[in-house]
């Protein structure tokens, strides 16, 4: 029993390490590929002015809401100080996808003039947009405006809005803020209604905040408009004007204006009305008035942005860049793994078979992480693994040498073997410390690339000390005993000084284990 | 003993106290030029620190002159255009509209005769590259302090000190040598900058935890100087280092010439530059810069100045390499004998059991 002592840990090891590559496999995880790998899309957003860290948070959540309408699979949108740092990998309409992060949507509310139906059978000669899969009937707000039929391809208007408007919104020009303008009401992609409205009355910097709320006739959505003549003061005003049917606002409804999307045009009922006391009806359901609450709630950008950097990445510049990084990581490895084994014979082929243990694990947690945390490997990361090859390979040229002079010094090969792990393991403790700080310093203090190579290097560094403790020792210690191996030649080491060895054999036989 | 065995056995006999003198006199022409070369050409920046656009596409036969033509027609003629690897061509403008980008961009798809989507684009405002720099000066500034508290508490503070003279030593020629030849300098060369920072490190600590291990030489029989030990260690330690050095070495030079070089790939050629450079200077420095550092700091304590008078008093030669006890001779030391054969210092025989002092002192 004495003798397995100590080959725990390697036995551990192993069976981690293949565990690992086993689950991976089975659990089909894969490494998500960065945007330099797969082309996309990728912004950094710099905000005018000062922020606080709740308005940047907001920008945040509306930007995904954005780009989730583009439907895209898991955008990475990440804070890096005070920018917001936009990832859409694998994005087919780069410059679309590109043109909605940046706007600053203003929420606006304008009088309706007039409403223009959908004629459901219009169709369109070119090609449409695909039929969303539930064709439910919407029904609209029975107080509000007409009630939208389905529609499963896009129809062509009346009133000359560009086809497929709903997915690609419409221009600053189309939406003319301060004039009239005919814009789309959109229910999941799809058009439902189209209205001619006025020039703006008031925008989404007049509201405070809204709430749906269950009542006793469904839900409803409420908005608060802040004090004031800016707030509640604008909205009375326009309120008066819609209520009267006066010119500027005939239908007597308000439209919701979004992004150039009129999200709702309820009627007004009243002359005037109380801050928060304000409330827009009509048959939603519970998504529908949560979806408006929180596009009145949200809307606008709290802050307006600049783009600071902006990438589109084609896929085949991207493919090929990751063609030839595991190429030339797999001939980097080929020719180190000759070097080594060269150089140290068995001991070198060990070393190898460390990394291959390393590599499993570094494989797994990379892929665990790509398929479930969202992180992306791009090219700086697997710059950094191909790095860490050379500080794997380092600690067992450490651990090799001193053997070796060990040995040279007159040890007999199996005492060198733990005598001289010790002072080997403590040069490699130091070396790779030293190596984590850095990645943990770069880690925490820089934006971009830099951050990603970080991770990775730090990563590697990690389980170069994991494996060179657990691994390491346990397997040199076993082929320094094997009867087929334990060879100096074969092991890469000078031979043993044959005198001093039996004499110290006898005196720290001991010792020594 | 032929010379290769002698370094495979850890007992080479070069004296690296005259090669110090020549090694610093090298880094010093090096760093000379280096800065010279960063105060009058400056630095070759990419637009991630310039600002402006930069296009890539791929494209089977890029001619430089037919991307100015069209460019011309949309009012870039002055872009700057260059074919990058075998098949890639790259343009970079001042900073423009996004209008104007696509512009741009379409023409360039025609010029490759390739849809407009296949034309990669990055756009930099001016700011970015600012925050860039201000981030990793920033990163560097904290890693040097915190490895030199760290190296201070496992080693000491001069040696610390050494190895961050000598990590400032490859920073600076590093940056000369993308100076001198005018590489690019992209955020993929910041990187590289920084993980030449810790590689040195690496190599500074492989060297200085032997110096350590034959300290007590200096102090036990008064046998050497600290010079002359350290140099016996260097020996003793080369072929250490220089396989480390190799070992690193192989993965990016495989990056080099076959990502880069055979399979054109742009990014890791701005990567794989950098770090060569950086991990071929760093190994030079652990040994021609950070040990005579070291040496030139210890020497003016009072304890090992003490020493090398004593020595040179005694006719011992103190700037040449030291004769050294040999390995099984550890109770009559002769020092004629011992000039003939420089062998290990470590007196680890039959006749002295393992030595735990030095178990503690690690730990």
């Amino acid at each position: 029993m004495r003798r397995l002592r100590g080959y725990g840990s390697l036995v551990a090891v192993v069976v981690i390490a293949a565990g690992a590559l086993l689950y991976t496999l089975v659990a089909g995880n894969k490494p998500l590929l960065g945007l330099d790998l797969q082309g996309g899309v990728s912004v950094v957003l710099k905000p005018k002015e000062a922020v606080d860290n709740a308005t940047i948070d907001q920008a945040i959540a509306i930007i995904r809401q954005r780009i989730d309408a583009l439907g895209v699979a898991e955008p990475e949108i990440t804070r890096q100080g005070d920018n917001i740092l936009i990832q859409i990998p694998g994005v087919k309409d780069k410059d679309r996808a590109l043109d909605l992060v940046g706007q600053t949507a203003e929420m606006q509310f304008r009088p309706v003039l007039a409403n223009i139906a959908v004629d459901p059978t219009a169709t369109t000669t070119t090609t449409t947009t695909a039929a969303p899969t539930d064709q439910t009937t919407i029904a609209g707000e029975t107080t509000t405006t007409t009630v939208a039929s389905t529609t499963t391809t896009t129809a062509a208007l009346v009133g000359g809005l560009p086809e497929g408007v709903c997915r690609t919104g419409l221009d600053a020009e189309q939406i003319n803020k301060d004039g009239q303008a005919i814009l789309p009401q959109c229910k999941s992609g799809v058009l439902v209604a189209s209205y001619s409205v006025g020039p703006t009355a008031l925008t989404g910097s007049s509201l405070d905040t809204a709430r749906a709320t269950l009542g006793d006739n469904g839900w409803t959505v409420n908005p608060v408009f802040k004090d004031g003549a800016d707030g509640i003061g604008a909205f009375n005003s326009v309120a008066a004007t819609c209520y009267a049917k006066a010119t500027t606002c005939p239908t007597g409804q308000l439209a919701i204006v979004l992004d150039g999307r009129v999200l709702s045009a309820p009627m007004i009922n009243q002359a005037s009305f109380q801050a928060d006391l304000i409330e827009i009806s009509g048959n939603f359901t519970e998504r529908e008035a949560k979806d408006l609450a929180t596009a009145l709630k949200y809307g606008a950008l709290p802050v307006e942005f600049e783009m600071q950097q902006a990438q589109i990445v084609s896929a085949t510049l991207g493919r090929d860049a990751l063609h030839a990084g595991l190429i030339a990581g797999l001939v980097g490895l080929i020719a180190v793994a000759l070097y080594m084994i060269a150089f140290y014979r068995v001991l070198g082929g060990l070393a190898v078979l460390k990394l291959a243990i390393e590599g499993a694990l570094l494989w797994s947690v990379i892929s665990w992480l790509g398929t479930n945390n969202g992180l992306a490997l791009t090219l700086a990361g697997i710059t950094g693994i191909i790095v860490s090859i050379g500080v794997s390979l380092d600690s067992n040229v450490v651990y090799y040498e001193h053997l070796k002079e060990d040995i040279v010094n007159g040890r007999s090969i199996r005492s060198a073997t733990d005598h001289s792990f010790v002072s080997a393991f403590s040069t490699i403790v130091k070396a790779d410390v030293a190596s984590l700080i850095g990645a943990a310093l770069l880690w925490w203090l820089t934006v971009g690339p830099v951050r990603g190579f970080a991770f990775y290097l730090g990563l590697s560094t990690a389980l170069d000390l994991l494996t060179s403790w657990a691994y390491m020792r346990p397997v040199v210690r076993l082929a320094t005993r094997s009867r087929l191996v334990g060879r100096s030649s074969l092991l890469g080491l000078p031979p043993e000084k044959v005198q001093e060895r039996s004499r110290r054999e006898r005196s720290t036989e001991g010792a020594s284990r | 003993m032929s010379w290769l065995t002698r370094l495979n056995r850890g007992e080479t006999r070069i004296d690296f106290i005259k090669w110090w003198r020549r090694g610093l006199i090298l880094s010093a022409v090096l760093i000379v030029i280096s800065l010279g070369s960063l105060f009058t050409r400056g630095l070759n920046l990419g637009i991630d620190f310039k600002g402006g656009v930069s296009y890539e596409v791929s494209m089977s036969n890029p001619s430089v002159s037919a991307a100015r033509t069209a460019l011309d027609g949309v009012g870039e003629g002055q872009a700057k255009i260059q074919i990058v690897g075998t098949d890639i061509l790259r343009v970079q403008t001042a900073e423009s509209t996004p209008e104007h980008t696509a512009e741009v961009r379409q023409t360039l798809g025609q010029v490759a005769g390739t849809d407009a989507s296949n034309v990669s684009v990055s756009s930099v405002g001016a700011s970015w590259g600012g925050d860039i720099t201000r981030s990793a000066i920033r990163a560097l500034i904290f890693f040097f302090i915190a490895i030199l508290i760290y190296l201070s508490i496992r080693l000491e503070l001069r040696m610390a000190i050494a190895a961050i003279v000598a990590v400032l030593h490859d920073v600076l020629i590093s940056v000369g040598v993308y100076s001198v030849f005018q590489f690019e300098v992209t955020p993929g060369t910041v990187i590289a900058f920084l993980t030449i920072l810790g590689y040195s490190i690496y190599d500074t600590i492989v060297v200085d935890d032997k110096i350590k291990e034959n300290e007590r030489l200096v102090g036990l029989s008064g046998r050497m100087t600290y010079s002359q030990m350290t140099s016996l260690s260097m020996n003793q330690v080369l072929l250490r280092s220089l396989n480390t050095t190799v070992v690193s070495l192989l993965p990016v030079i495989s990056l080099l010439v076959v990502g880069a070089g055979i399979m054109g790939a742009v990014t890791l050629e701005e990567f794989s530059i950098a770090l060569t450079v950086g991990l071929t200077v760093g190994a030079y420095s652990s040994i021609f810069v950070a040990a005579p550092v070291l040496v030139f700091l210890k020497e003016r304590q009072a304890k090992f100045r003490a020493i090398r008078e004593r020595l040179a008093s005694q006719g011992v030669a103190v700037d040449r390499p030291a004769p050294v006890p040999s390995a099984s001779d550890e109770d009559t030391p002769d020092a004629a004998n011992a000039a003939t054969e420089v062998s290990s210092a470590r007196t680890a025989t039959g006749v002295i059991p393992p030595r735990p002092r030095k178990k503690t002192r690690k730990r």
